[in-house]
């Protein structure tokens, strides 16, 4: 007991310091990714397919990683279980105990390697399903040797394949097959110390003849239990397949990755030799090497999960933005963005520049915070934005129709996520579409941790209604078309509604969030204040200065004469460059007219454009103009 | 005397009983695969020992309530046949004890407890024969208080006409571009049994996807044929006859997609299709959300025998589609849209003008032995309404034209004006069906202020099937409502279920719907070793009219075809 003790704890406190630590908002957002109800019908619907029970089961406890502390808790739990039934199944001894924990290790690491593939992954509750898949094979193959009753064998020969695989999918059969692996070892090697009691139920009926007859000897009967065990745990899957009036799939509960993600394969090749490998060579001794093998083996497996754990800074910086977007958190979205020592990913970009749109400051700060195109460390580029926070922008920016469709098309492709229903809930609402919005909201209730009521309260917006200006002063607002819609204001969350105050029309995005979102504003035209207000940033992002004035203008009175800093580096710099406006009568801060003839100053003096963009950053990369001039070839997606 | 037959509750009727009762009113080849039967044993064996322990009285004293009950869902003087399935329902009022009285003037009387109804199957199709040409009754009992409280009695009247047995459709997300798990469904109205024909997923793997749609029947399956497309991975249209399948890919260089949507001929075997080149565009702010459009639309004629296709329609400036026959086989009815467009970018014109496009119902005479079409003629004009029609159907007895209505276009799913008319027609003369006019179209009693759409005959013409969004506006779900003698539509019942909460709960809609009289034939089995198998390439016949007319291959769609949707039928 006192050399498990060490390992144990270490165990524990490794996975737990590794999941609440770095990969909280992984575990947070995997939950949300995680479909679990608690209807009859998802429980029928669910346990009626092979591995059924197992995967109920799993993303039951999944969902818990709602709550971190407990989902963590539970995880590690499952994942220490598996260390010490495998240690009773295969009867290992305390020196070899260290290796108990190559396969919790192996299986810690299966989830937290994958990263962004946890959005596209379609395995069913990717943490639990093999921890406890493994866990339910360990416990038979242990109960196999425990219960030394014939009928008891003839019966966990017959019935552990079958109902284990209905049940636990390929889980039952590796039940079988581990067991044929231990037996037939056992009857290779002769390795009978550890099973002094089992098997003599032959012998006695056979008495003196005993051992004249083919498979009285002991270790015959191991090989026989063996092949019998092996073959049936081998042949149920394919006898299944022929005798169900339908295909069946024979691996149900093995994550099957593509070619793309092979290196993702490896925790499971490993989960998989390990007990074939312990199955028939047993672990036994008490020798001081045998422990510090064991232990450095430990430390190893430890050193590798949290090396190739993924880790990525921007990866957990987008899930922790994304969450305080959800949860309203501006500012905290902002200071995420100035911290993030990485170069951002669009994704990033785009929240901040949200969470500076809902808290009014886009107009003086959005030029300041950090920008550029990092590439997402996953294959396949162009999905993350849309995955990760397509509707969340989609929703704040007041395109409820492509939020819903988003959140639709995700749900058509996942699975009934709890993430996609919160967006499908939200836009329902704001549509005014009562019924539906009933619907999503029973669904969310039928959840474990996503209730309907966390999102009746449109709380997080206040900060933007409270800092937007009011639309009434602005020329724009008498044609808004919002009087007109007023049936979608109806249970809606207010601080969205000027956003909704334009003519619906027949779009498609391509996937392509951002630069959808850029392009609609940038080419708008009229629409409430705050859309005038986005026309005119997204056609500064875009560069595009056609409608620079008109839109200028009309925000201008509403201003009541504090011009964001923005947009009055975009007027001196549009007068000087197409001409024809006089800003002096403009309210522009003396300050910024200096620092524009600084720039046009400094620029004269230096040489070509990549030496000005260099030498220029430290005095203007805060600026409008060190944008417009300097920053090129973003990739939006 | 008063047969009084007393069950109970959350999930009444015995094992042995539900059993009886499937195989008396279903014959499915294959029983339920959803529901494990292991799972069915213990909840009837639970349930039993649940109907043992006590049984519900009707209470002897009672308040009036004096206004309905709230029940989920609400079928309340719905018109039923009499083998339909018990309709079970949800009382949505708050209480201590819930008891339901089923009753006739007869006498036969059936009591349920419990706030959901699970109602033997055998026991209810008693009653409603006891109710056949007369009336059933529900009183709804609920204890409030320790007070019992008695809701206004429900009545539904039941017909002697019977509903075909089954129904097949197919089950599906309210989707728009994405698909996953489809699955073809069969569906016994007579219990609550339902099998899967066909699961897109188990040919499905990784990026390699594959759709199902449209299982279409031939006379309500009673010739033993019916057809469906798979689209994508392992594409074709299946033909089945009896339990022969054959797989035909439809796509010709000359048409301008596979077969889309079928009509069997009634008595040949024969099946028209349209064929479209169709695109989805989304609305960002409307809570139709989508628009699916026709950017090019023909009809064609395929003959399964010889594996050649035909055009009955090709034009480029028509869209027709959603083909239909007269049960006499001798006129094609189908929609048509004329359209000019505006500029070259087919794309962006019917984005900004797809309001305008409306479709008209029109007709082509048949002759069943040189198997030539006539020239169109119109029969209902739409357009002159402000409107745009749908998937006309016409009754077996060839007396109504039933199609769907709405503000414009053609895919009325998505579209909350869209309503059920019907509009009496001659049953065996294409010109006194015109003459008829569309004066005489009516919208039906049955609609709602969401969207009706694809819709179905019964063999006997006395029931219709269709798709209503009257739920939330999302989800469809399949109501039926009796269509009697005098062309009346009366209050329609939704799908009955063993739990009342199903639709409620499942985010999944029921798609393109068909009655049955039988089950299909071939097991799934069958139909994935067929889907497998490879397809047999439909060669091209020429125009299938009697006078070839002049712009028909000139103007030919295809040089129009949308260049940056991606036609969702464009491949087999």
């Amino acid at each position: 007991m006192k050399q498990r003790l060490p390992f144990t704890f270490t165990f524990v406190a490794f996975a737990l310091c590794l999941l609440l630590g770095p990969l909280r908002p992984y575990l947070v957002e995997t939950a949300a990714l995680t479909p679990f109800y608690t209807t009859e019908s998802f429980a029928a619907e669910t346990i009626s397919k092979p591995c059924g029970l197992l995967f109920y089961l799993a993303s039951f406890l999944q969902s818990c990683f709602a709550r971190p502390w407990l989902g963590a808790s539970l995880f590690v739990a499952v994942l220490v279980a598996i260390a010490y039934v495998q240690r009773w199944a295969f009867r290992m001894s305390n020196a070899w105990f260290g290796l108990c924990w190559l396969m919790p290790f192996a299986l810690l690491l299966n989830y937290t390697q994958l990263g962004y593939l946890v959005y596209t992954l379609k395995f069913p509750a990717v943490a639990f399903t093999p921890a406890l898949g493994f866990l339910f094979t360990f416990s038979f193959v242990g109960l196999w040797f425990r219960w030394d009753k014939w009928w008891w064998k003839v019966a966990f020969a017959l019935v552990v394949p079958a109902i284990g695989f209905w049940l636990f999918g390929v889980y039952g059969i590796l039940a079988a097959l581990f067991t044929g692996f231990c037996e037939l070892g056992i009857g290779h090697w002769g390795l009978m110390t550890a099973h002094k009691g089992y098997g003599n139920f032959v012998q006695p009926g056979i008495g003196r003849f005993g051992r004249r007859l083919p498979f009285t000897d002991e270790r015959d009967r191991h090989m026989l239990w063996g092949i019998v065990v092996f073959s049936l745990g081998s042949a149920v899957p394919v006898l299944l397949r022929k005798v169900l009036p339908y295909p069946i799939d024979v691996w149900a509960g093995l994550v099957q990755f593509t070619d793309a993600e092979r290196q993702m394969r490896l925790p499971w090749i490993l989960a998989l030799m390990l007990p074939t490998f312990f199955a028939i060579f047993r672990m036994e001794g008490k020798r001081l090497w045998q422990t510090v093998v064991s232990a450095i083996v430990f430390v190893a497996a430890a050193f590798a999960t949290y090396t190739y754990s993924f880790r990525d800074a921007n990866f957990l910086g987008i899930l922790h933005m994304k969450h305080a977007a959800e949860a309203g958190q501006w500012e905290q979205v902002l200071t995420l963005a100035r911290t993030n020592e990485e170069e951002p990913t669009r994704a990033q970009v785009c929240l901040a520049r949200l969470a500076l749109f809902k808290t009014g400051r886009m107009g003086n700060e959005l030029f300041a915070y950090p920008d550029g195109a990092a590439s997402y460390n996953a294959p396949q580029q162009n999905q993350w934005l849309r995955l990760m926070i397509g509707p969340l922008l989609y929703y704040h920016y007041g395109k409820t129709g492509f939020a819903y469709r988003w959140a639709m098309e995700d749900l058509v492709e996942y699975g009934e996520r709890p993430a996609y229903l919160r967006y499908l809930l939200k836009v329902a609402r704001l549509n005014g579409e009562q019924a539906l919005a009933r619907r999503y909201e029973a669904a969310l209730d039928r959840t474990l941790f996503y209730k309907s009521s966390e999102y009746s309260e449109y709380s997080e917006f206040s900060e933007f209604s409270e800092n937007s200006e009011n639309s009434e002063n602005s020329e724009y607002s008498e044609n808004s078309e919002y009087s007109e819609n007023s049936d979608y204001s109806d249970n809606s969350d207010p601080s969205l509604r000027p956003l909704l105050s334009y003519t619906d029309q027949l779009d498609g995005d391509n996937g392509l969030v951002e630069f959808y979102l850029l392009q609609s504003f940038a080419l708008s035209q009229g629409g409430s204040r705050p859309m005038v207000e986005l026309a005119l940033m997204n056609s500064l992002i875009t560069k595009n200065l056609t409608d620079f004035w008109p839109r200028f203008m009309a925000l201008l009175p509403g201003w009541n004469g504090k011009i964001p800093t923005h947009y009055q580096e975009a007027a001196l710099m549009v007068a000087q460059l197409q001409g024809g406006m006089d800003t002096s009568s403009l309210p522009i801060d003396p300050a910024i007219r200096q620092r524009f003839e600084q720039l046009v100053q400094a620029s004269a003096q230096n040489g070509d454009n990549a030496s000005n963009a260099y030498a220029l950053r430290p005095a203007f990369g805060d600026t409008y103009w060190y944008y417009y001039f300097f920053v090129q070839g973003m990739k939006t997606t | 005397m008063k047969k009084r037959i007393t069950i109970q509750t959350i999930a009444s009727g015995s094992f042995a009983g539900q059993g009886r009762a499937l195989r008396m009113h279903c014959t499915m080849p294959h029983p339920t695969t959803h529901i494990s039967y292991l799972s069915s044993f213990i909840f009837y064996l639970l349930s039993l020992l649940f109907t043992l322990s006590c049984t519900p009285s009707v209470p002897d004293q009672a308040d009036e309530a004096g206004r309905d009950a709230v029940v989920a869902p609400d079928n309340h003087d719905a018109t039923l046949p009499p083998n339909i399935a018990p309709l079970n329902f949800e009382i949505q009022e708050e209480g201590e004890a819930y008891v339901t009285r089923f009753s006739t003037h007869s006498g036969e009387e059936l009591v349920v407890g419990g706030q959901t109804t699970d109602i033997d199957t055998d026991r209810w199709h008693q009653l409603l024969q006891a109710a056949v040409g007369d009336t059933l009754f529900t009183d709804i009992y609920v204890r409030q208080d320790g007070r019992w409280n008695h809701f206004n009695r429900m009545a539904n009247p039941v017909v002697p006409d019977s509903i075909d047995p089954y129904i097949t459709y197919r089950l599906i997300r309210p989707s728009y571009v994405m698909y996953e798990e489809l699955t073809l469904n069969e569906r016994c109205l007579e219990s609550f049994a339902e099998r899967v024909i066909y699961e897109n997923m188990t040919l499905s793997h990784g990026n390699s996807g594959q759709c199902v749609n449209c299982h279409v029947p031939q006379r309500q399956g009673q010739s033993g044929r019916s057809q469906f497309h798979v689209r994508q991975a392992l594409g074709g249209t299946m033909f089945i006859d009896g339990d022969r399948i054959t797989k035909v890919n439809l796509k010709t260089d000359s048409t301008l997609s596979a077969g889309v949507y079928p009509a069997w001929h009634p008595t040949l075997n024969l099946i028209a299709y349209s064929v479209n080149e169709t695109g989805q565009s989304f609305h960002t702010l409307d809570p139709q959300k989508i628009e699916v459009i026709d950017y090019a639309s023909d009809l064609i004629l395929f003959d399964p025998e010889q594996g050649r296709v035909q055009h009955i329609e090709h034009t480029a400036r028509d869209y027709e589609s959603f083909p239909t026959w007269s049960p006499d086989g001798r006129t094609l009815y189908y929609i048509s849209a004329h359209h000019e467009p505006v500029g070259t970018d087919i794309d962006a014109d019917l984005e900004q003008n797809y309001q305008t496009l409306h479709y008209n119902i029109y007709a082509r005479a048949f002759d069943p032995h040189t198997r030539k079409f006539g020239p169109r003629q119109l029969v209902f004009d739409a357009e002159s309404l402000g409107k745009s029609a749908s998937t006309p159907r016409v009754s077996p007895d060839g007396r109504y034209l039933l199609f769907s209505l709405a503000d414009y276009g053609q895919f009325h799913i998505w579209h909350k004006s869209a309503d059920l008319w019907a509009m009496p027609i001659a049953a065996d003369s294409l010109t006194s069906s015109i003459e008829g006019g569309g004066e005489a179209a009516v919208a039906l009693p049955l609609n709602s202020p969401e969207s009706e759409s694809y819709h179905a005959w019964s063999s006997n013409g006395r029931w219709i099937l269709f798709s209503s969004r009257r739920d939330d506006g999302n989800y469809t779900r399949l109501y039926m409502a009796y269509f009697d003698a005098g062309g009346h539509a009366h209050r329609p019942f939704l799908l009955p279920q063993r739990q009342p909460r199903h639709d409620l709960q499942m985010l999944r809609s029921y798609n393109a719907a068909e009655f049955m009289v039988r089950p299909l034939q071939p097991s799934r089995r069958q139909l994935l070793k067929a889907v497998r198998s490879e397809a047999r390439r439909a060669t091209y016949g020429g125009s299938a009219l009697s006078i070839p007319e002049h712009d028909a291959d000139d103007t030919a769609p295809l040089h129009i075809a949308n260049q940056n949707h991606h036609n969702i039928y464009e491949s087999n």
